[in-house]
């Protein structure tokens, strides 16, 4: 693009790219995180407060994991401890799995977006 | 009488021609101490979202940057005039100073698409305690290395445009498929020269995806509350 | 980061599939200088939704006052 008094700075930004489509999907977002309606009836709400308790939930249960994993790496756990660990933590995610699933709720719904912390999903 | 804010300037003197603002308001420039915002009356209850709305806005912060660098406001703000004077005049250096360093600049944006790798080979199956710890112990580290693949992007970008760039502000989001969003400030004479280093970049990265769009006004550089928590370190 | 937005947001109905439209978006809704002071914004429907924990707070306030005239009534 030459700068020109035909074309100014102030003239509409130009977009230039070889896949639109595709940063069309991914920039939906934007727009496609504004719901179209949410109402403020008691089930509303519930739902709302239900959203942001299993997202923290479902935030601590990925570092319990991670947390987990760095433990059985590290070598000092016994087998039996490994495998006790692995249980509960395996409960713990069929439980919350379940949670999610009377709640109505998907993956992508907890996906709790805290700007410069970025995703935590 | 609220006001819809749409950008603060240099004083510049008088506006040229203004496209209307939101709702098909004129738009009119505002003194403040040594500063000017561009506003226009605001009257109703709330600011709609629309398609109008959102390109007016973006036309009249664009329509002063021919003559200066403005501080663009976000979309949405409506305040009091005596919001506006409290909120300038108590910050008064830190705005200097931003505009000190946005002076004769734009923004340009850049986004990276890549495919996100499917989950190598078959998933063992999970029938113990320790099994399951296993299991995520390879997904954790699937993710660890999409992060670095992912930060290894970021970088490899801002290599190739940092000589001509004077800040720049990046999100990465590596279990996403748009795995980097930049902002770059760029003076205004380099950019053709910006536009040309980034094509024969894009050349060499043929299985990345790219969006360039711009020149913007500088949208990603103007916050000046982040400048302050960082120089008080307050997360 | 916190939302500046207050409590009336609203969504309408939007051609999603504008690039140019998108990216303007991402440029005005996204970034730019957040003064604190009233910041009302809506779209078409009038309707409360969540953006932050803040407007959660201020939601589930106003959900209690519903609830509450409901059960007098």
């Amino acid at each position: 693009m030459e700068l020109s008094p035909e074309n100014p700075l102030s003239a509409e930004p130009e977009i230039e790219t070889s896949h639109p489509e595709e940063f069309v999907e991914q920039l939906r977002c934007v727009t496609d995180s504004l719901p179209s309606r949410i109402n403020i009836d008691a089930e509303g709400v519930e739902q709302g407060l239900a959203k942001l308790v299993l997202t923290l939930i479902e935030f601590i249960r990925r570092l319990l994991e991670k947390q987990a994993v760095r433990r059985m790496e590290g070598g000092d756990l016994s087998p039996e401890q490994i495998e006790e660990l692995g249980l509960a933590l395996m409960k713990l995610e069929a439980k919350l799995h379940e949670l999610k699933t009377q709640f109505g709720l998907t993956d992508e719904d907890l996906n709790l977006d805290l700007g410069p912390i970025g995703r935590l999903i | 009488m609220k006001l819809y804010a749409y950008c603060l300037v240099e004083d510049v003197g008088a506006l040229e021609a203004t496209p209307l603002g939101i709702s098909g308001a004129p738009v009119r420039l505002l003194e403040m101490d040594e500063f000017a915002v561009l506003v226009s009356d605001f009257n109703t209850e709330t600011v709609a979202v629309s398609r109008e709305n959102a390109l007016a806005h973006a036309a009249v912060v664009r329509s002063v940057l021919d003559r200066t660098t403005p501080l663009p406001f976000r979309f949405g703000t409506v305040v009091t005039e005596q919001q506006l004077r409290s909120y300038i005049s108590a910050r008064k250096p830190a705005l200097q100073t931003r505009f000190a360093l946005l002076r004769g600049c734009v923004e340009m944006s850049v986004k990276i698409i890549r495919e996100l790798s499917r989950a190598n080979s078959a998933h063992a199956e999970i029938t113990s305690g320790t099994t399951f710890l296993q299991e995520k112990q390879r997904e954790i580290r699937g993710s660890e290395q999409s992060a670095a693949e992912a930060k290894d992007i970021s970088t490899w970008l801002q290599d190739q445009v940092k000589a001509l760039t004077r800040d720049e502000q990046v999100i990465v989001r590596p279990s996403e498929k748009l795995v980097v969003a930049a902002a770059h400030l760029v003076e205004r004479a380099k950019i053709p020269q910006y536009k040309e280093t980034l094509a024969a970049a894009r050349e060499k990265r043929s299985e990345l995806h790219f969006l360039v769009s711009g020149p913007w006004p500088p949208y990603s550089f103007a916050n000046i509350e982040l400048e302050f928590k960082s120089q008080f370190r307050v997360s | 980061m916190s939302s500046s937005f207050d409590q009336m947001i609203v969504t309408e109905e939007w051609d999603s599939t504008d690039l140019s439209l998108l990216e303007t978006l991402d440029h005005v809704l996204n970034r730019g200088l957040v003064i604190a002071g009233e910041i009302t914004i809506s779209v078409a429907d009038i309707d409360l939704i969540f953006v932050g924990l803040n407007v959660l707070v201020s939601s589930v306030e106003t959900a209690h006052e519903v609830l509450r005239k409901r059960q007098t009534e």
